[in-house]
């Protein structure tokens, strides 16, 4: 069996700042880029290994629909394991590991991050759970003999790494990875009303602790320390940090009309003495 | 033996309002819509009409998800430094049944189509129509996107909305000169809703419609602002030929209303989130097309069943009006056995020239013209607003003018012919008497 | 506080000093040369563990450092692409919770960027607990100071904790080093509208005497090639003039940025995190404004290097 980990998440989230909440809606949430990428690599797998394709999720009922669109795609099974959308990553993987191993999965596909998490940890700690080895992030895949995948991952400073699995293991992508196929009229259909198996969590408090859930504020960069001002006397060391060299001024918000935008903008690059042909 | 007893193609308020009737008749009836929820895609100015589903969903105001009730509305003719209005308020719209309600198309959409769905009709998102299937002349069905994507139907009913691919492909449309089309921008702005409160002079779940003439810079069309709960829909109505020739973007018209004296103190301060465009099929009566054909029936936007005239912008409650006659004449044709019948579209005309849907279209016919003219854009809002300053405007020591003469002067100013506006009142009065 | 950092070929990875920073200078380097890597640590750390070891192993390395760590309440790592994948595994193999992608680590406070750079949520852990630290969110300052003292460790690697095989590493191609070194960048995220408008941008840039950069969900779709990201996992650069069409301004990406003198965004959106950082934030659409800046700016003459 192969394995899809297919998470439901809103595509676009939206700040409130009245409420301090990033507000998601039901409507605009389903699969991310990248589950939708390890779906498709899922299937692909299936059908190049003659494997059936389970897809998973851990979840309120409505992620039920990330589900449907796996089912449509051509996954022959689909569970869902009753969770609270907000979990945090050890407690899902823990779930989906528990219903990984009941499926015998090989090799489980998940996207490389999601949306709103961001961490990109459930598939390393899928790999823990399961003992299996780990690629992650993966740009570029090419599927080998059965339960064999190599692939490309990003490294820092633009480097990259082939790196190849053998005998199944735990895979994420970029959502470039791959494009998920359209489902037929006749699946897409079917799909509507195909049987969801439901698990409930493991019961018991989760290992380790968690941490409850803190409050959000909008993103601010941090302050960032600087290096020391380079200079011989005080006044040359001010200048330096305050770069008053440039003409800086204060930050400005315009808003503009596209053309009247472009003279601000030139205007700006001048003030600030870059040559401007 | 067809896949389904009916396609709805479009997840709009006439397709959900058709797909909703005829499942309620235990029909089979599959929804299709192209966006990935119904209403996804779909905006308009913001103001629902729906007592037209008084009958469908009884207490819908109960469920419906609004914004706001519309109990203050003001018509308003503006010049470039001048707004004269007439402003409206009463309680009753406020109450059972209401009357009016600023609502969000996506919330709006999503619960129709919901309703209909819970009734057994199968909706199916993501997924476009992309072209008719046919036995001779009778449409049969349709082909989808998708792969492996035609499904058979007794009866296909067009609701794609406006300049509607599949009408044109039946070939319905025999006129579709563009100067019919207006072009609506929208922007949704959002504030407090204390500020809106206070700036509106509404309270809880009251709110104002005001519509304006005289202020698209001088591109025929009209201008809207509608309170939601926490954000503003301001936008304009723009001919499309008129605004192609003066070289204008409609963002720069917005931009201009809002800065407008009369319009600048409500808008201000507020965050912009969304700027959407989308074409209105404003020509009404005149361009309407042929309304179905054998096996196929077209309703809502589809069928140009949208009242753009002026002080009036409907469209949402004609095409739930004619969604809901569409199903019900297929749903009796089917009980009659007759559905294949050629005589389906007639059936349907007949039915609709019995609602609201086709007469308030056919007394309308004439209002878009005299709306959209030079006269009504420009120069009526201007003697107005200049008969008004006039009257209002004490130029000490000197005596007060007669009417007389303040209205002689004025029509001199504005370059407005008696002839004219003898002729434009007759014509507003066969329109909108 | 302690930071733990993998490194490869005595290189260290991006985010790899600023953890080091955060962690008031207390380090264990971990992989291929890193006894070397540690003596880079000079001026930010006096005390360092290094474990010299081939490739790049999270399973492994993960149950052979635990033992070492145990004592140690907080863990933090870069959220640099080898220490994302190597966190997890330790916070599994210490049985503690992972606080991933903060910008910002105390023993009992934590900022963690969510929603792609939407929003900070703050923690506050009672525990011991393993943290990422995004790169590039608080910079470093370092001292003039003596190589550290470094403690070389050597823990068994489990023979029964598999991982994936390292079949070649590519290094970058040469195309990038121009974006990396370039003092006037001009980039664009998803607010330009296809791929004609990066050709646009492109020229738009060699106008400006600029070099062209991209988000990554721009190179995701192919539109302009990979090399041009900007970002955590692509390029770092340091510019002084950077000017951002329809760039939302996710910390992955930011923490790329070096630190410009001057920011220029263009976005719809008003209050987007990189419209928060701009000089000059320009609320308009980038497309319209990309065609009236080309249609300012005179062609460069073949004359002009
Ligand atoms: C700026 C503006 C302001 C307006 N203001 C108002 C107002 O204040 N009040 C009012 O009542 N009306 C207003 N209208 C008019 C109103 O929006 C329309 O009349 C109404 O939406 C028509 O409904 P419909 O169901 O016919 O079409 P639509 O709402 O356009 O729905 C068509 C549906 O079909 C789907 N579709 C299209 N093609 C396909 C395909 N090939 N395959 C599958 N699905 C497809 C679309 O995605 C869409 O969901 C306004 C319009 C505009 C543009
Ligand atoms: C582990 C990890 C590593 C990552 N590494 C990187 C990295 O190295 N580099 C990187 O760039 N990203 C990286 N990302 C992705 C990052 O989180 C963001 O998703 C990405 O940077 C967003 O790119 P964007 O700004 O182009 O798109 P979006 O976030 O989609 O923003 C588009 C912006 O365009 C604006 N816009 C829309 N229409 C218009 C218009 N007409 N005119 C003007 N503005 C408009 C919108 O308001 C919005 O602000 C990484 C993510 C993860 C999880
Ligand atoms: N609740 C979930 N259900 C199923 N899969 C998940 C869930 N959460 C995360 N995943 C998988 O793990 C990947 C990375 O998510 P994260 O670790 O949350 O960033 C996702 O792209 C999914 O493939």
């Amino acid at each position: 069996m192969i394995a899809a980990c297919l998470k439901w998440v809103d595509r676009r989230p939206e700040w409130d700042p009245a409420t301090s909440q990033v507000i998601t809606d039901a409507r605009t949430s389903g699969l991310s880029a990248p589950d939708a990428a390890a779906l498709e690599l899922a299937l692909r797998c299936g059908d190049a290994w003659s494997q059936p394709v389970a897809a998973v999720t851990a979840g309120p009922p409505a992620a039920e629909v990330v589900l449907r669109e796996a089912i449509a795609a051509g996954a022959a099974r689909a569970v869902r394991v009753d969770l609270p959308a907000t979990s945090p990553s050890n407690v899902v993987a823990s779930a989906l590991a528990g219903v990984l191993a009941d499926l015998d999965a090989t090799s489980t596909w998940c996207g490389d991050h999601s949306l709103d998490r961001g961490s990109g940890s459930v598939p390393a700690y899928l790999a823990a759970e399961l003992a299996r080895p780990q690629a992650l992030g993966l740009v570029e895949v090419s599927i080998g003999g059965t339960d064999e995948v190599s692939g490309l991952r990003r490294l820092d400073r633009g480097r990259r790494e082939r790196l190849a699995v053998a005998g199944g293991g735990v895979l994420s992508v970029e959502g470039s990875a791959a494009r998920l196929r359209r489902a037929p009229l006749a699946a897409a259909m079917a799909a509507r009303s195909a049987p969801i198996e439901v698990r409930v969590a493991p019961a018991g408090d989760p290992e380790p602790a968690t941490l409850a859930p803190g409050a959000l504020r909008l993103y601010r960069p941090r302050a960032r320390v600087w290096p020391a001002p380079d200079g011989d006397t005080a006044l040359d060391r001010i200048a330096d940090l305050t770069a008053t060299g440039m003409t800086k001024g204060r930050p400005e918000t315009v808003i503009l009309e596209p053309d009247s935008a472009a003279e601000r903008i030139l205007a700006a690059l001048a003030a600030w003495g870059y040559d401007v042909p | 033996m067809p896949d389904v007893d009916v396609i709805v193609v479009g997840a709009g308020p006439a397709g959900a309002c058709a797909a909703l009737t005829l499942a309620r008749s235990g029909r089979d009836v599959v929804l299709l819509e192209r966006g990935p929820f119904p209403g996804s895609k779909n905006m308009y100015g913001g103001v629902v009409y729906p007592r037209v589903l008084d009958g469908l969903i009884p207490q819908w105001w109960d469920e419906a998800p609004i914004q706001r009730w519309v109990t203050r509305r003001s018509t308003m003719m503006m010049t470039a430094t001048q707004a004269l209005a007439v402003d409206y308020r009463t309680e009753a719209w406020g109450q059972a049944p209401y009357n009016g309600a600023t609502a969000y198309r996506p919330d709006w959409d999503a619960w129709l189509a919901g309703k209909a769905e819970a009734e057994g009709a199968r909706l199916l998102c993501s997924t476009t129509v992309t072209g008719l299937l046919r036995d001779g002349t009778r449409v049969v069905g349709v082909r989808t996107d998708r792969p492996e994507g035609e499904l058979s139907a007794r009866v296909v009913i067009a609701c794609d909305g406006v300049n509607s691919f599949l009408a044109k492909e039946a070939g319905l449309y025999h006129d579709t000169d563009p100067g019919h089309f207006t072009v609506g921008v929208k922007e949704t702005v959002a504030l407090p809703k204390s500020v809106i409160d206070e700036r509106f002079g509404v309270r809880g779940r009251h709110g104002v419609d005001i519509e304006m003439v005289g202020c698209t810079s001088g591109v025929p069309g009209g201008g809207f602002l509608y309170t939601n709960l926490d954000t503003l829909s301001v936008g304009v109505v723009l001919k499309v030929p008129a605004l192609a020739a003066q070289a204008r973007r409609p963002e720069e018209i917005i931009a201009r209303l809002k800065a407008h004296p009369a319009v600048a103190p409500l808008v201000e301060g507020g965050e912009l989130k969304e700027y959407s465009a989308h074409l209105i099929p404003e020509g009404g009566w005149e361009m309407m097309p042929d309304l179905g054909c054998p096996g196929m029936l077209v309703a809502g936007d589809a069928a140009a069943f949208c009242l753009a005239a002026g002080i009036w912008l409907e469209g949402v409650n004609f095409a739930m009006g004619s969604g809901m006659v569409a199903g019900q004449v297929i749903d009796r044709a089917f009980r009659r056995g007759t559905a294949a019948g050629a005589e389906l579209p007639a059936l349907y005309r007949r039915a609709l020239s019995g609602t609201f849907v086709l007469q308030d279209h056919r007394k309308l016919r004439r209002a878009p013209r005299l709306i959209m003219s030079d006269r009504v854009q420009e120069r009526y809002p201007a003697l107005a607003a200049g008969v008004v300053e006039r009257i209002f405007r004490i130029d000490n020591p000197a005596p007060k003018p007669g009417l007389r003469r303040i209205l002689r002067g004025e029509q001199h100013r504005t370059g407005v012919r008696l002839r004219d506006l003898a002729r434009d009142a007759l014509d507003g009065w066969r329109s909108y008497g | 506080m302690i930071a733990v950092v993998p490194v490869r070929d005595g290189e260290l990875p991006v985010g790899g000093l600023e953890t080091v920073a955060e962690c008031g200078g207390r380090a264990l380097v971990v992989g291929s040369g890193a006894a070397a890597a540690a003596k880079e640590l000079a001026g930010l750390a006096s005390a360092v563990k290094a474990w010299d070891t081939d490739g790049f192993l999270p399973g492994r390395w993960a149950t052979a450092l635990a033992p070492v760590l145990v004592e140690e309440p907080v863990v933090i790592l870069p959220a640099s692409p080898d220490g994302r994948d190597l966190a997890p595994r330790l916070a599994h193999a210490l049985g503690r919770p992972l606080l991933a992608g903060a910008v910002e680590v105390h023993e009992d406070r934590v900022s963690l960027a969510r929603w792609g750079g939407l929003a900070i949520e703050d923690v506050t852990p009672q525990h011991h607990f393993v943290a990422t630290l995004q790169p590039g969110v608080r910079g470093v300052e370092r001292h003039d100071g003596p190589e550290p003292d470094v403690e070389l460790l050597d823990p068994r690697l489990d023979p029964d904790v598999t991982d994936a095989t390292t079949i070649e590493v590519l290094p970058p191609d040469p195309a990038t080093m121009d974006l990396a070194e370039a003092s006037r960048i001009v980039a664009g995220g998803a607010g330009l509208d296809s791929a004609a408008r990066f050709t646009q941008l492109a020229d738009l840039a060699a106008r400006l005497g600029a070099t062209l950069g991209a988000t990554r969900v721009v190179t995701d779709r192919g539109w302009v090639a990979h090399e041009r990201q900007i970002g955590t996992t692509g390029v770092v650069v340091d510019p002084r003039l950077y000017v951002a069409f329809g760039i939302s301004g996710a910390v992955q990406h930011t923490s790329g940025l070096g630190q410009p003198d001057h920011i220029v965004s263009i976005n719809t959106d008003a209050y987007c995190p990189m419209m928060q950082l701009a000089d000059l934030a320009v609320v308009s659409d980038a497309n319209m404004v990309l065609d009236a800046l080309l249609a300012r700016l005179p062609e460069r003459s073949a004359g002009r290097a």
